[in-house]
């Protein structure tokens, strides 16, 4: 499905995708300011935006092997965290200034333990993301914060008061705002972006500063929100899965036919489906309940499955959605699992499910397709 | 009669495995050695309590599933009948099915989701294990037992079981304590509301008091494990953490057979022997000692290298003791125990600098001439940090060994090529 929108915003989302140090992040840098990685969608970006920094996601873009990494990782590990690690290794990661890893998975946990000793980042952190999503884990979470927080002031002497807390939720609110009205675009007959358009618009907004982001994601809507839209289409898919950041991955899917109309991704609803509740008390409390009890959660989080299947089946209505893709990053074992129950779910309810392995960066294209094209088949739209 | 069929099917696997346990009873029960005799005393406990949870399902009376690494000092001062439903894919090698039941888990989830969470998966969506009346679960130290517990949690035959898990904080610090106190107090309470079993304080103290004991024997016997050649071969270290962490916690015959352990050690130390034919490589195996491999490779790795497995994951430990003079230090030194002594959580539910810091000290204390590191397939978190083990050992001196392998599935990398590589390896560094 070829993209038709000539956008100056979608081509310099596109273009913030398809890099790491993207112009923005460049500008950033030039204006001297500081620019913390993260390694999971728990982190709270707030936290970096009220200390005046840029909070960027690592990814691994660009990556052409892991040949350094695989010293230290081995062949059992998932492919993200061994690109990335290897560009860490080569220095691509220079422009950050830390890097703050969470306790999110046997293979991203331990980024930061060999970051820590063969990456120079002069600041990593480790935040322990706790794995269910009652009480005493927000309680929890919210001294994890307090920690980070305080790690972030002493190390790069700033202050992180309560009212630039509230600032930076505000900021990051109206980001999450402006991305559902994208998505509620999308929710339309004939939707005016295709799913690889709207995932390098995701990818991007955790790769540029947030106002800068916010300018032209208004900008974008404005243009696409009055277009005719995609009517080729043989199904509306949804996309299911952890941190898939290639647009070309999406766009080899609708080539087949198939239009991504919404996912359940770490760089999609999961991210900005709900907002952080504004208000004058503890900020740091108010972030801990959005990002442990609130927003869609990970497989990682126990406990939670049955408001994840919830959430899931909530998509399939209101994007009028045909089928599942399930994506998973060979050796997961958290979504392995958990696309096996999303699935049975979901074909009980009716809606096909695609179960697709791959690896961090696009390859077995032929496969894709065709494994794409007989779901599609099944599908029969 | 619907009813019974099913019982009896969900029934199979353990009366199957209780079968070949009262098989090994007769076996050692015949054979005069002080080695037969100490695996008696074991296999006998093993199999009372396979009839205490057999009985259970067929009497419609509560039993709980749970895992030596969550506290079962509770379970044991509630008198609650606990069954470690990973037991059943763990012990498979005592299972003629377990081929077949591998193959089972394949139909049904990506292979490479750990062997061992994929049977116990398999077995959870087949119906072939009895549904208990309350489970305790384990979401640590690894994804795959996170995600095995949400499937429990969400298969149709077990999602009205009421289901408590302890959540793990990564550090090991004074807060991590108080808050992992703070889960297993509520764990209590879980297990009180769901299965009509009291806490009785009085009796937790008793059988901290018992375990504390077993703590300082299991201390006491691996300082034998030092001498050269080490008086006894693979297999102790999982047979120690069963007792002081198993179906004996609290139970004073656990107490005797490490006693007796001991006085065998002790006499094979003061004679200058070792159980291995001829100690020539003194090797840390770093992870599970697996019964799959049990009948194998370790017997070959004595037999053809001199290669004693000194001391391995499970028979290390740091020995916490607990302070049992009120509630809250009790709680306290339950998490302590819980989070930083339990064989494998110890090690890879934090930093990796838990796994370093064990290869420092018992590359130091016992010895080691190598240190391998298997790479179970499950153990993700392990294989992330092999590259710091590594590093480690070489600023220490001494060999190490990835290999990549399965311990419970022989189809993933044969014996052969593991014996193999651990020739190469053996030759290739000038060992034995």
């Amino acid at each position: 499905m070829q993209t038709s929108i000539k956008s100056r915003a979608l081509k310099e989302f596109a273009e913030a995708t398809a890099t790491l140090a993207n112009p923005a992040v460049e500008e950033w840098k030039r204006q001297g300011g500081k620019v913390v990685g993260y390694f999971c969608s728990y982190f709270p970006e707030e936290i970096a935006t009220a200390a005046g920094f840029l909070p960027f996601r690592m990814r691994a873009t660009g990556s052409k092997g892991t040949e350094l990494a695989d010293a230290y990782l081995s062949s059992i590990n998932c492919s993200f965290t061994r690109h990335c690690f290897n560009m860490g290794l080569l220095g691509e990661y220079g422009f950050i200034d830390g890097a703050v890893c969470l306790s999110t998975c046997d293979h991203v946990r331990r980024v930061y333990d060999n970051w820590k000793w063969k990456v120079n980042t002069p600041f990593v952190h480790m935040m322990s993301l706790p794995k269910k999503v009652e009480e005493p884990q927000v309680g929890w979470y919210r001294d994890e914060m307090v920690n980070l927080k305080q790690a972030l002031e002493k190390h790069f002497s700033v202050k992180i008061t309560d009212d630039r807390l509230w600032e930076a939720i505000r900021l990051h609110n109206e980001t999450r705002r402006l991305q559902r009205q994208l998505y509620e675009l999308r929710k339309r007959q004939n939707p005016p972006i295709t799913g690889a358009e709207a995932l390098s618009v995701m990818v991007a907004g955790t790769a540029m500063p947030k106002q800068q982001y916010n300018l032209l994601l208004r900008e974008l809507l404005d243009e696409i929100s009055q277009r005719e839209g995609n009517a080729d289409y043989k199904a509306r898919l949804m996309i299911l899965g952890g941190i898939l950041d290639d647009p070309g991955y999406i766009e080899v899917i609708e080539e087949q036919g198939g239009l991504v109309v919404t996912d359940m991704l770490c760089f999609g609803t999961k991210i900005m489906w709900k907002d952080v509740p504004e208000g004058t008390g503890d900020p740091l409390a108010a972030l801990a309940q959005y990002y442990i009890a609130e927003r869609p959660s990970c497989p990682r989080m126990f406990g939670d499955y049955p408001r994840r299947a919830d959430f899931v089946r909530d998509m399939v209505r209101e994007f009028k959605v045909d089928g599942i893709i399930g994506e998973r990053l060979i050796f997961c074992d958290l979504w392995a699992l958990e696309h096996y129950l999303q699935a049975k779910e979901s074909k009980a309810g009716g809606v096909p499910y695609l179960i697709l392995d791959r690896e961090y960066l696009l390859a077995g294209i032929g496969q894709l397709r065709t494994r794409v094209q007989a779901f599609l088949e099944t599908i029969r739209r | 009669m619907q009813q019974q069929t099913l019982q009896e099917k969900r029934l199979e696997k353990l009366l199957r495995e209780r079968e070949i346990i009262e098989l090994m009873v007769k076996a050692f029960t015949q054979s005069p050695t002080e080695d037969d005799k100490l695996n008696t005393d074991l296999a006998k406990v093993t199999l009372e309590h396979h009839d205490r949870i057999i009985r259970c399902v067929k009497e419609g009376k509560p039993f709980i599933y749970s895992y030596y690494a969550c506290a079962p000092e509770i379970y044991a001062a509630m008198d609650l009948p606990w069954y470690s439903f990973l037991e059943l894919p763990f012990t498979g090698a005592l299972l003629p099915t377990l081929q077949e039941d591998i193959d089972g888990s394949d139909k049904l989830f990506a292979n490479d989701l750990c062997t061992i969470i994929r049977v116990a998966a398999y077995y959870i969506e087949a119906d072939l294990v009895p549904v208990p009346n309350a489970i305790v679960g384990l979401i640590h130290p690894c994804d795959g037992t996170t995600i095995l517990h949400q499937l429990i949690a969400s298969n149709e035959n077990w999602r009205n079981v009421p289901m408590f898990a302890a959540d793990p904080p990564y550090w090991d610090d004074e807060r991590s304590i108080d808050y992992y106190a703070g889960e297993l107090r509520r764990m209590v309470s879980f297990l009180e509301e769901h299965t009509g079993h009291r806490m009785d304080m009085d009796r937790l103290r008793e059988v901290i008091k018992e375990g504390n004991k077993q703590f300082e024997l299991w201390m006491e016997y691996n300082e034998l494990r030092r001498a050269v050649p080490c008086p006894h071969g693979y297999g102790i270290g999982m047979q120690m953490s069963g007792v002081a962490q198993g179906y004996y916690v609290g139970d004073p015959r656990g107490t005797a057979w490490l006693r007796d352990l001991i006085a065998d050690a002790e006499k094979l130390v003061r004679e200058k022997r070792g159980k291995a034919p001829k100690e020539r490589i003194r090797l840390f195996w770093f992870d599970v000692v697996s019964l799959e491999l049990s009948f194998e490779l370790f017997p070959w790795l004595e037999q053809e290298w001199g290669a004693v497995i000194v001391m391995d994951m499970f028979g290390y430990c740091p020995y916490t003791l607990i302070d049992t003079s009120n509630e809250d230090a009790m709680f306290r030194g339950l998490a302590k125990r819980a989070l930083f002594d339990e064989p494998m959580i110890r090690q890879a539910r934090g930093v990796a600098e838990n796994f370093l810091a064990d290869i420092r000290r018992v590359i130091k204390d016992y010895k080691i001439d190598c240190v391998v590191w298997p790479g179970h397939m499950g153990h993700k978190d392990g294989s992330a940090s092999v590259g710091l083990m590594r590093e480690t050992c070489r600023e220490l001196g001494v060999p190490f060994l990835h290999i990549g392998m399965d311990l419970f599935n022989k189809r993933y990398t044969s014996v052969d090529e593991i014996k193999n590589k651990l020739s190469q390896f053996f030759t290739a560094m000038g060992l034995g």
